[in-house]
């Protein structure tokens, strides 16, 4: 018997507000010591109240608009109880009832869609490191902005999970609500997993696998669970609802010892936090605020960017934007330089600015620079320092000018590209660093022919000469690079190469 | 409804509490006077009426997002710890 698996996924984004959901402390725990952002709040002592960060409720807005769904005028929060030591208070505060994110969408790139059944706000709980006797406890991380988005079972494939996941994981890190560091748990997904005889129209029993903070472990979990489900179930016996746990390193999900009903939380409203009741004309400013989307990028560059490039690319929001900037430029400074998120704020209509048609020189442009983030800038050890500090549009574009006119070669090009990352050469602007490192191909005419006659009357290339004349096509590269020595370097070879076999006729 | 010995004793293990058979005795006679209040307004008939979160009727009160300096210091909150170490607060373990 064939089985179809239904999947449904839980993704925790922690938000990069600056303080925390419910009190003033730096929410950016980075290399902080333990118990170093903690408020009174966080540690839940005694008459403490939170107070509402309302940057959350922005970015709640923004990451909601994301993924196609209704904002919720009416909102609120909810205790959730269950005592563990990560939680001081006892409780999560979480919106349980009347979630602000309502009902949504997400396509993948593969043209299936997945619905969102809705998207909460709610505090993280702090950190425990487990030791052999006990366990130690840092609260840092207590009450970090979190944004719970909860999918439909709409998903029926391991691989399908895991671009939903990278898809929602884009969308947030697009938005600007999150960094978006996988490997530290800025995002992290709960995965459910049922399997039913095909044809069935009842679902299977589904086990939850919790935390998986990658696109493959996402892949790997279901496909594990998928294929344990599916012996369990023909071996007769049954599927039991669990939370199991994965284990990277051996590739397995194993049963976790559950209390009996743990799952009586006890919800009850949160009564020190009084409800949201946001004007539509709010909703509208905010969401306006949204910034171009991974799609609508693949759908300006189609055709441009190659569709591997842009793959790429489309890992690294910044760099997607500074390539819209340039599309959006012509040749006036100030246009190249604007953000495109100043011009939504100025409540221009970004469509308009979309259905541009772009220029020829923008076309080549956006075809270099993006090899060039692609294949040079990402393979640099520090990329990651340079994607924080781009170069400006207008350097980059200039770039781009330099190459198409010849000014610079391909190699020239390269090597300017990355100085422009360069911390002792930032902002020199891009023709004076290319003139600096000398770089810059002599192109004027007269002044090549000059140096090509200078060449040709050295006697250690008469023999060349006369072998090309002979028909030896390929001597003309020793006498292109002579010449290139004599120019030291900056000469166009194209350009020799022309006034060479014009002069040897 | 009756508060049953179970039911004592399943909420005092949700919220890992231990009890003596006096106090679950003395609480289990406190919660059912507890019930007993909620049924008498249960009597009334709620129907199509939103349920009251809270009485103030205040709403949207959030504040800016910007850090302010902490009344309570780090060492001042794991003081009131039982026990810590490496500046983190140390627990029985869990699971």
């Amino acid at each position: 018997m064939k089985y179809i698996p239904t999947i449904g996924v839980e993704c925790h984004v922690q938000l990069c507000t600056k303080t925390k959901l419910f009190s003033e402390v730096d929410n950016d725990a980075r290399g902080k010591e333990p118990n170093s952002c903690v408020s009174p709040v966080d540690y839940a002592l005694p008459g403490m109240l939170p107070r509402l960060n309302g940057e959350a409720i922005r970015f709640a807005i923004l990451a909601g608009k994301a993924m196609n769904c209704k904002i919720n005028n009416y909102s609120r929060f909810d205790r959730k109880h269950y005592f563990y030591p990560d939680s001081p208070k006892g409780y999560q505060i979480t919106q349980f009832y009347h979630p602000i994110i309502g009902e949504g969408y997400v396509d993948l790139p593969s043209g299936e869609r997945v619905r969102i059944e809705h998207a909460h706000l709610e505090g993280d709980a702090g950190k425990l490191t487990h030791f052999d006797k006990y366990s130690l406890v840092d609260l840092n991380r207590v009450d970090t902005p979190l944004i719970e988005i909860v999918s439909m079972p709409d998903i029926h494939s391991a691989k399908d999970a895991h671009d939903y996941c990278k898809e929602l994981w884009r969308l947030m890190c697009f938005t600007g609500v999150t960094n978006g560091d996988l490997y530290n748990g800025n995002m992290r997904f709960d995965v459910n997993t049922s399997i039913a005889p095909e044809g069935s129209n009842e679902l299977g029993t589904r086990t939850e696998v919790k935390n998986l903070n990658s696109f493959r472990s996402v892949e790997r979990a279901i496909e594990y669970e998928i294929a344990r489900q599916t012996k369990v179930l023909k071996s007769g016996e049954k599927v039991i609802q669990e939370t199991r746990g994965w284990n990277d390193a051996t590739g397995k999900t194993t049963g976790q010892r559950s209390k009996e009903e743990a799952k009586d939380y006890r919800y009850m409203p949160e009564p020190d936090l009084p409800p949201i009741n946001l004007t539509q004309e709010f909703i509208d400013t905010e969401a306006a605020k949204l910034p171009m989307m991974p799609s609508e990028y693949k759908a300006k560059f189609a055709g441009i960017i190659a569709d591997d490039t842009l793959e790429v690319l489309l890992d690294y929001p910044e760099l997607m934007k500074k390539l819209g900037e340039i599309s959006a430029g012509d040749d006036s400074s100030e246009t190249v330089s604007r953000e495109p998120y100043e011009a939504s704020e100025e409540s221009e209509p970004r469509d308009g600015e979309r259905e541009q048609t772009l220029s020829k020189k923008n076309v080549s442009a956006l075809k270099l620079l993006s090899n060039l983030f692609a294949s040079v800038l990402l393979a640099e050890e520090k990329s990651a320092e340079y994607l924080n500090d781009l170069p400006t549009a207008m350097e980059l574009s200039e770039l781009a000018e330099m190459n198409e006119k010849k000014e610079l070669s391909s190699t020239a090009t390269k090597e300017v590209f990355l100085r422009l990352f360069d911390p002792q050469m930032k902002g020199r602007g891009t023709k004076n660093i290319a003139k600096e490192l000398g770089l810059i191909q002599e192109n004027d005419l007269d002044a090549l022919e000059a140096i090509v006659d200078t060449v040709l009357a050295k006697p250690e290339t008469q023999k060349a000469q006369d072998d090309f004349r002979n028909g030896e096509e390929k001597v003309i590269g020793f006498l292109v690079g002579q010449v290139m020595k004599e120019s030291h370097g900056k000469a166009n070879p194209s350009a020799v190469q022309e006034i060479l076999r014009k002069k040897l006729k | 409804m009756d508060i049953k010995r179970e039911d004592i004793l399943h909420l005092a293990n949700l919220s890992d509490f231990s009890l003596s058979d006096a106090e679950i005795e003395s609480l289990g006679e406190d919660l059912q006077g507890i019930i007993r209040y909620i049924s008498q307004l249960e009597e009334l008939d709620t129907d199509g009426i939103e349920p009251t979160y809270q009485v103030f009727e205040m709403e949207n009160v959030w504040r800016e997002d910007e850090i302010k300096p902490q009344d309570a210091s780090r060492e001042q909150l794991l003081a009131l710890t039982k026990e810590e170490k490496d500046n983190q607060i140390k627990v029985p373990k869990v699971l």
